[in-house]
């Protein structure tokens, strides 16, 4: 994987999740912050710091992004493979929170 | 909060017409409830959207709780946009009770949309109540809220719409409880048998009204006397009410702001429209079913500004009307008749003109289930942006279409139950705007539809007791862009079908009471897979020809009744190739 295909998200405690950028726009937050022609510093580093969301919400989310990836995916060959995502009740609210961030 | 900075817009704002109803409407004749069309639309964007589209994590994250609700006690800590997408989807699937309300209290939600919503008692008003002022808009249609409940509005004060339509335990004493809220600019009690006349007095306080409805309300007359300092006022709905009449219209004279006025199946007269001539800004009139006569349309056309007649062409009473319901009054073919004082024998080209230059702006005209005949339809000569004209069950003839032949505007027509023949229908061939005729009468023929191929616009036809036969419909090829066609005459067989199974964009079509269609019908209309509503009743259609049926996907209505059809077979068609399909009979 080539560097510039990844992005590199932070979360709150300081842990990075590298993951394919492609993942990564499923947030329309985070493809605004890294397609806009302005000089954010994410665009230029590839890097995305969300200091308001804990570790593990963050790794829900990207296991989230993947998800969304491979539904898609699932839909357009016709599979009817699509997979239920699972949320586990105890991380519903503060997941809510950043999804309503993060646009997705 | 991460929720806060991106507040999201208030895209819904209390809505007395569901939408979803109105969607419907063309496809089911029979009403459905609010809640049996949210279920059926849902579904079908279930089915059609949501295969393509992935749900949103948010949105997943909102039928979680959903499901978990019992394990929720408060939502207060989340920020208000998102609680609002969580009140609403509970709402939305009925999953709301008076125990998970509570986990709403002090949320600051914005809107409450509770219209009809089952077991809504005074007992929620408490917890709607402690959104205090963030609460902007609130519906409790159809609840059993009564006028102490309303008590906990008061300190509601930043609220701008309110409904409570078919609350028929609030009376005059509610009213009393929501005259502080000044801010409202909507409110809305349909169909109050209490509310009288004394009661209306609260809303001369509510000066930021924009828009009132009263529909359906039996005790109101005297009230509207209350309604004279509102002159924001833009939108009133006194339909129905049974009570109102000429003197009601006199407090109305002054509200310059009003753009639509409902009085339809009132008692206003000829003399009650008279005070309306101020109404500048009137864009939309609705006098179905009231008692005024032609000197109405009169009045409505030209301010009468002095003796002289010819001058008061160029004052227009109501330069801004576009829409005109004068459906089920008393109109006839005789001109003026007294108004106001100003004794009028005007000839009926004069009539004509003073029509053209008043209301020139007119879009739609509803004269339908009047005594006119031809000599009435010269009046509309002038009326150049006219789009839809209202004839149906008036006396017009094929002699009175050469009136309508310049009106190059006109894209819908109705002349269901006319005495219009098929030598008249010649005169509509220029017409190339139009999409929608309604040509529902026994006497129109094969001839008739000959002389109508030159419309190649149109999308909605109905000859639903008109007889057509099996050679008529070979001009029906002409029609590619039909949407929606109804042919029920009882002249067509199998043969004249095949001229209806190219016409690939329909969607509704309805070929009920043609006793001698069978299983072929069905196979050659197979193709025809836009189709959401089809009707072939009383036909010899069977079970055998039902297979033919399961390339229409999109079907959401299907009627075969008196047929050698079952509700079992259809049930059986449904659960295997038509998913879309909520209403079929037999049932």
């Amino acid at each position: 994987m080539k560097k510039e295909d990844t992005v590199k998200l932070i979360s709150a405690d300081g842990f990075e999740f590298v993951i394919d950028k492609k993942a990564a726009m499923v947030s329309q937050t985070i493809r605004n912050m890294l397609t806009s022609p302005g000089s954010f510093a994410e665009t230029q580093h590839g890097e995305v710091t969300f200091p308001e969301i804990s570790t593990t919400i963050l790794e829900k989310i990207c296991q989230y992004f993947y998800w969304s990836l491979q539904y898609a995916r699932s839909i357009s060959v016709g599979s009817g493979k699509e997979t239920e995502f699972h949320i586990e009740p105890e991380l519903t609210l503060e997941l809510m929170m950043a999804a309503n961030y993060l646009h997705t | 909060m991460m929720g806060g900075a991106c507040s999201r817009k208030r895209d819904q704002q209390v809505n007395e017409d569901s939408g979803n109803r109105g969607i419907y409407g063309r496809y089911c004749k029979s009403g459905s409830s609010k809640w049996l069309g949210n279920s059926i639309s849902r579904l079908a964007v279930d089915n059609k959207q949501g295969k393509t589209k992935c749900p949103s994590l948010m949105e997943l994250c909102i039928y979680k709780i959903r499901e978990d609700i019992d394990k929720y006690s408060s939502f207060s800590m989340l920020p208000r946009d998102i609680s609002q997408q969580i009140f609403n989807e509970l709402v939305y699937s009925q999953c709301l009770t008076e125990v998970s309300l509570g986990a709403f209290r002090d949320c600051a939600l914005q809107d409450l949309d509770l219209g009809e919503y089952p077991g809504l008692e005074d007992s929620w008003m408490d917890v709607i109540s402690s959104q205090e002022l963030s609460l902007l808009s609130v519906d409790l249609s159809g609840s059993d809220v009564t006028d102490s409940g309303l008590i906990h509005l008061k300190n509601c004060t930043n609220l701008q719409a309110m409904n409570f339509n078919y609350s028929d335990q609030i009376s005059d004493h509610g009213l009393e409880h929501i005259s502080g809220l000044s801010n409202l600019a909507t409110l809305s009690f349909r169909r109050n048998n209490q509310i009288t006349a004394q009661g209306l007095s609260v809303l001369s306080g509510l000066v930021n009204l924009l828009k009132l409805d009263l529909e359906r309300c039996p005790g109101i007359h005297g009230g509207l006397v209350h309604l004279k300092g509102l002159t924001k006022l833009e939108s009133l709905n006194i339909k129905c009410c049974n009570c109102i009449t000429d003197a009601d219209m006199k407090p109305l004279s002054g509200l310059t702001n009003l753009k639509e006025l409902q009085i339809s199946s009132s008692k206003v007269s000829d003399y009650g429209v008279t005070f309306l001539k101020g109404l500048h800004k009137l864009s939309l009139l609705n006098m179905e079913g009231c008692p005024v006569t032609a000197a109405c349309l009169d009045c409505l056309a030209v301010e009468m500004c002095g003796v002289d007649l010819i001058s008061s062409l160029f004052c227009p009473a109501l330069p801004a009307l576009l829409y005109l319901n004068l459906s089920r009054c008393n109109l006839s073919d005789d001109g003026c008749e007294k108004i106001s004082g100003n004794t009028l024998i005007a000839q009926s080209n004069l009539l004509s003109v003073m029509c053209s230059v008043g209301l020139r702006k007119l879009k739609v005209l509803n004269l339908g289930f009047n005594d006119i005949t031809d000599a009435y339809l010269v009046h509309l000569r002038g009326l150049q942006r006219l789009r839809c004209l209202e004839l149906s069950d008036t006396e017009v003839g094929s002699n009175g279409l050469r009136h309508l032949a310049g009106l190059t505007s006109l894209v819908s027509i109705n002349l269901s139950f006319t005495v219009v023949t098929d030598s008249g229908l010649k005169k509509l061939s220029g017409l190339a705007s139009l999409t929608s005729l309604n040509l529902d009468a026994r006497q129109i023929t094969d001839a008739g539809l000959a002389s109508l191929t030159s419309l190649t616009g149109l999308m909605h036809l109905d000859l639903f007791g008109a007889r057509i036969t099996d050679s008529g419909t070979n001009y029906l090829k002409n029609f590619k862009n039909l949407r929606s066609l109804e042919i029920c005459g009882g002249g067509l067989t199998d043969a004249g079908v095949k001229n209806i199974k190219d016409l690939s964009s329909l969607t509704v079509l309805n070929l009920s009471q043609n006793n001698n269609l069978t299983d072929k019908t069905l196979e050659l209309i197979s193709g025809l897979t836009q189709l959401v509503s089809l009707n072939v009743s009383n036909s010899r259609i069977t079970t055998a020809g039902l297979q033919h049926l399961r390339s229409l996907k999109n079907l959401k209505s299907l009627n075969l009744d008196s047929c050698k059809v079952t509700a079992y077979d259809i049930e059986k068609l449904q659960s295997t190739d038509l998913p879309n399909l909520v209403s079929f009979r037999p049932e």
